[in-house]
């Protein structure tokens, strides 16, 4: 961009420097669907679910868990957190550590693992292919998947979309240069993938040229996981709401980086999956409470938030946990028997609504 | 000069006629108004209420017939005989001076030889008290909102201690509140034996306010009789000879189908400006109806005319407007309809037409500032037949292209700017008020033209102040309160309690 048009627009705080996000209007009207769900499962930091022959598993640091016994019966645990997970067509688990290591559980490839990628260190999501192969992103180039707050106010677009092929353990790259990839799935010979950072949904064709088209942009908050249900309707979680201030930060690049050296990441002006929690924590939710009680509209650092979409990936309903809410942070979510499973990973939950 | 009975009608028009070109507008109409009545004229849009009113307001003057007052027969030569006679009219669309201010407008015409202003600006502060107008008489008029242009006007009259008061439309732009007010002004000057004329296309207004009912229908007198005998379908049933309430206000959730959102094709984000419009955020879908409701200052103008270029956000942190996700900033309307975005106003007489160029002539200045025209060069044929196709397609009613849009009814000049806006092949289109002014015949046919934009796949808006409008016209409604949007109903939930109270509170 022209660097005097940029000055300018800065000055005015217009064109990409205005400081606005998109309404949660139509068809991301608020409501308190999230909240409404019956919860399933109470474990620490539910992350990735996913639908398997074992039923419904949902990844819980070490450990995969079934949701729909009552504990959560273990399903199989490692010795690094786990990061990613996706159910495969034959009933088994793909599942990523944090250590960037792929492995199986069940299905025909049950016990095995893929030999690691050292350029693939942050992997946030896997989807199998139609051709036997895994689809996996690489969030960041430069941090981990415990350090995506620190990926975004660094303002990274360093992610990557891989090709795995799990007979040979050849990884291919399909695409770089994302601001976070955090979802994927296959469709219509492309993969469509979230990338966060971007508040959008774009279209990968794998091939040389690697060309990239927007599925869906101008979300109003980051979105995570893509799932597909039956009906061929796409499931979309967003993990975190955007907001003005959030964006502000985001421009003020001095005041971010001194904030990245001199804070604790949990108290920075930075998207979260659970505000709230304790009083150190910048902004209070804007502090619009009365007689104790926190008004669902406050502009809050996290929120619950699900979307459905079409096959054209255009958003059709969505399912809230407003600010007062406590189905926060919600990081996956998939449809099976008839529900819609989600993982609410800021206040450690998984919980289903009956669709 | 005899004096005239009490018993006597204090005005009286017998056998009134006018013609325009050899078409009548009023056929030998009988009409009298009693001492100390409400008299309410109502009928469809080109019954001939207007020119009734403009004859008695001096504007215009009768081909044939005769007027009397307290028993004499008078001729009303122009405004100021009518004025003189002690008759006052408060118009539709205002007729002050923007760039005086208010006090100065209430006493335009009875300046005295030296004039202090600060006195006028004093005695101007205790009359508008007195009609408990919250009006300020600094405030230049350009700087008011029509609602308190038209107490403005109301006061001007009351002024005037008219002995007729003649209100054209005068509820349309009020909130219910304002309503409530005029109503009592009414009311009061009922009291002081003050004679009014009410004209309105609310029918319960009619019915609430006034005394005696005339129904006018094509020019000619139908009926007059006691506001207490007529209902609201039976004053419909003499106005249009059929039954229009349910046609026109049934609610859009009792509708087979509510039209489903398309694409996204505008999103406001947001948006600012000065404190009409507070940091507002909407989108807009594409082949569906849009109600915007809001009391009048709500912003819902103001937020749909930075859109359309009309006017500019804050010039810093002014918000933005996305069409289909990319960032747009019109500095003129032109740019807007380049790119699809047309405005219907709410204010036609202003900003809608030309009132002296021809019905053709109007609606091929919409042709020229749409995108691949060919600028002013006019080519009469492609003028006629635009106009013609235009005119079949909105039923326009005219004898032919070439009538002046001054001598077309409200209803049929509103569809003259709504053809202007469709020559200009728009993608969003918003429509301000739009059957404003206009009687039930044409808001049948206006609502038609609305919905079936939508099927076409636009993306279409209405903004309205009027509720049932609202709940029978949208597939999704918006309600604007202080400056933003404050609520998003579905036709479902969309009652006139929810609405209204999401207005309010």
């Amino acid at each position: 961009m022209n660097p005097l048009r940029r000055a300018v627009d800065n000055w005015f705080g217009r064109g990409d420097a205005s400081i606005t996000i998109p309404p949660m209007d139509g068809a991301f009207r608020p409501n308190d669907l999230l909240d409404l769900a019956q919860p399933n499962l109470r474990a620490p930091a539910p992350d990735c679910v996913a639908s398997t022959s074992r039923g419904v598993v949902v990844s819980s640091d070490r450990s995969l868990l079934r949701v729909d016994k009552p504990g959560g019966a273990e399903v199989a645990s490692f010795e690094t957190p786990i990061s990613a997970l996706t159910g495969l067509p034959d009933g088994g688990m793909a599942v990523a550590l944090t250590d960037g290591g792929i492995g199986f559980v069940g299905g025909e490839r049950g016990g095995a693992a893929l030999a690691k990628n050292p350029d693939v260190a942050c992997i946030t999501a896997l989807a199998p292919a139609s051709d036997g192969a895994l689809f996996v992103a690489n969030g960041s180039a430069t941090n981990g998947p415990a350090e995506w707050k620190r990926d975004l106010m660094e303002k990274n677009a360093s992610g990557s979309v891989w090709r795995v092929d799990p007979r040979t353990g050849a990884f291919t790259r399909l695409a770089g240069n994302l601001a976070y990839p955090y979802g994927l799935i296959e469709d219509a010979g492309s993969v469509v993938v979230s990338e966060s950072w971007r508040s959008a949904v774009i279209r990968i064709f794998p091939g040389a040229s690697g060309r990239k088209e927007p599925a869906l942009e101008n979300l109003p908050a980051y979105p995570s996981r893509l799932s597909r249900a039956d009906d061929r309707s796409i499931w979309l979680a967003l993990f975190a709401p955007r907001s003005q201030l959030l964006e502000f930060v985001l421009r003020e690049d001095r005041y971010r980086q001194r904030m990245i050296r001199e804070i604790d990441p949990n108290e920075w002006v930075a998207p979260c999956l659970r505000s709230g929690v304790t009083p150190l924590e910048p902004v209070q939710q804007g502090g619009v409470r009365q007689l104790g009680v926190l008004k669902p509209w406050s502009p809050s650092r996290s929120y619950g938030l699900v979307a459905r979409l079409d096959a054209a990936f255009r958003p059709i309903m969505s399912l809230h946990s407003r600010a007062q809410g406590r189905r926060h942070g919600v990081t996956s979510c998939l449809v099976a028997d008839g529900r819609l499973f989600f993982a609410a990973k800021g206040d450690g939950i998984v919980a289903s609504a009956a669709l | 000069m005899s004096v005239a009975s009490p018993d006597t009608p204090l005005l009286e028009m017998r056998n009134i006629s006018k013609e325009y070109r050899g078409v009548a507008a009023l056929k030998a109409i009988d009409f009298e108004l009693r001492r100390g009545e409400v008299h309410a004229i109502v009928g469809e849009n080109g019954a001939g209420k207007s020119t009734l009113v403009k004859i008695l307001s001096g504007a215009v003057a009768p081909t044939a017939g005769e007027i009397r007052l307290d028993g004499e027969p008078i001729q009303i030569a122009g405004p100021a005989f009518a004025r003189r006679y002690g008759i006052a009219m408060v118009y539709q669309e205002t007729s002050l001076v923007p760039t005086l201010t208010v006090a100065q407008n209430l006493y335009l015409g009875d300046e005295k030889f030296y004039n202090r202003l600060r006195g006028v600006y004093i005695e101007a502060q205790q009359f508008l008290q007195s009609l408990n107008f919250p009006v300020d008489p600094t405030a230049p008029v350009a700087s008011l909102g029509t609602a308190k242009r038209q107490m403005v006007e109301i006061a001007r009259a009351v002024r005037l201690n008219a002995k007729v008061i003649i209100f054209d439309e005068p509820t349309a732009t009020l909130t219910p509140e304002e309503k409530h007010h005029l109503f009592a002004l009414i009311d009061r000057l009922r009291k002081d034996k003050v004679s009014i004329i009410f004209i309105s296309h609310a029918l319960e207004e009619a019915l609430d306010i006034s005394d005696r009912i005339t129904v006018l229908r094509d020019g000619a007198h139908i009926i007059t009789a006691d506001a207490r005998s007529f209902t609201r379908e039976t004053l419909i049933r003499h106005m249009v000879g059929r039954s229009l309430t349910d046609e026109l206000y049934g609610r859009a959730a009792d509708r087979p189908r509510v039209r489903p959102p398309g694409e996204k094709v505008l999103s406001v984000q947001n948006l600012s400006m000065q404190n009409f419009v507070r940091n507002t955020s909407f989108s807009i879908f594409a082949g569906q109806v849009t109600g915007v409701f809001g009391l009048v200052g709500s912003g819902r103008t103001e937020t749909a005319r930075i859109i359309a270029g009309v006017v500019k956000r804050d010039l810093f942190h002014g918000g933005e407007v996305r069409l289909n996700g990319k960032s747009v900033r019109y500095r003129t309307p032109r740019g807007a309809v380049s790119d699809g975005v047309v405005y219907v106003t709410e204010d036609r007489k202003s900003d809608g037409f030309f009132e002296t160029m021809s019905v053709a002539e109007n609606i091929y200045l919409g042709e020229i500032s749409s995108p691949g025209s060919r600028g002013i060069v006019a080519d009469a044929g492609e003028t006629d037949a635009l106009a013609v196709s235009l005119r079949k397609r909105l039923d326009i009613k005219t004898l032919n292209s070439d009538a002046s849009v001054v001598e077309l009814s409200g209803g049929n000049q509103q569809k003259v700017v709504i053809a202007k806006a469709l020559v200009q092949k728009p993608k969003v289109i918003i429509f301000d008020e739009p059957t404003r002014g206009v009687d039930v015949g044409a808001i049948a046919e206006i609502h038609h033209v609305i919905g079936a934009l939508a099927d076409e796949g636009l993306a279409v808006v209405v903004i309205s102040s009027y509720l049932p409008e609202i709940l029978s016209l949208s597939d999704r409604i918006l309600v604007s309160r202080r400056g933003r949007i404050v609520e998003e109903l579905s036709p479902e939930e969309a009652t006139s309690e929810a609405v209204m109270f999401a207005a309010v509170h």
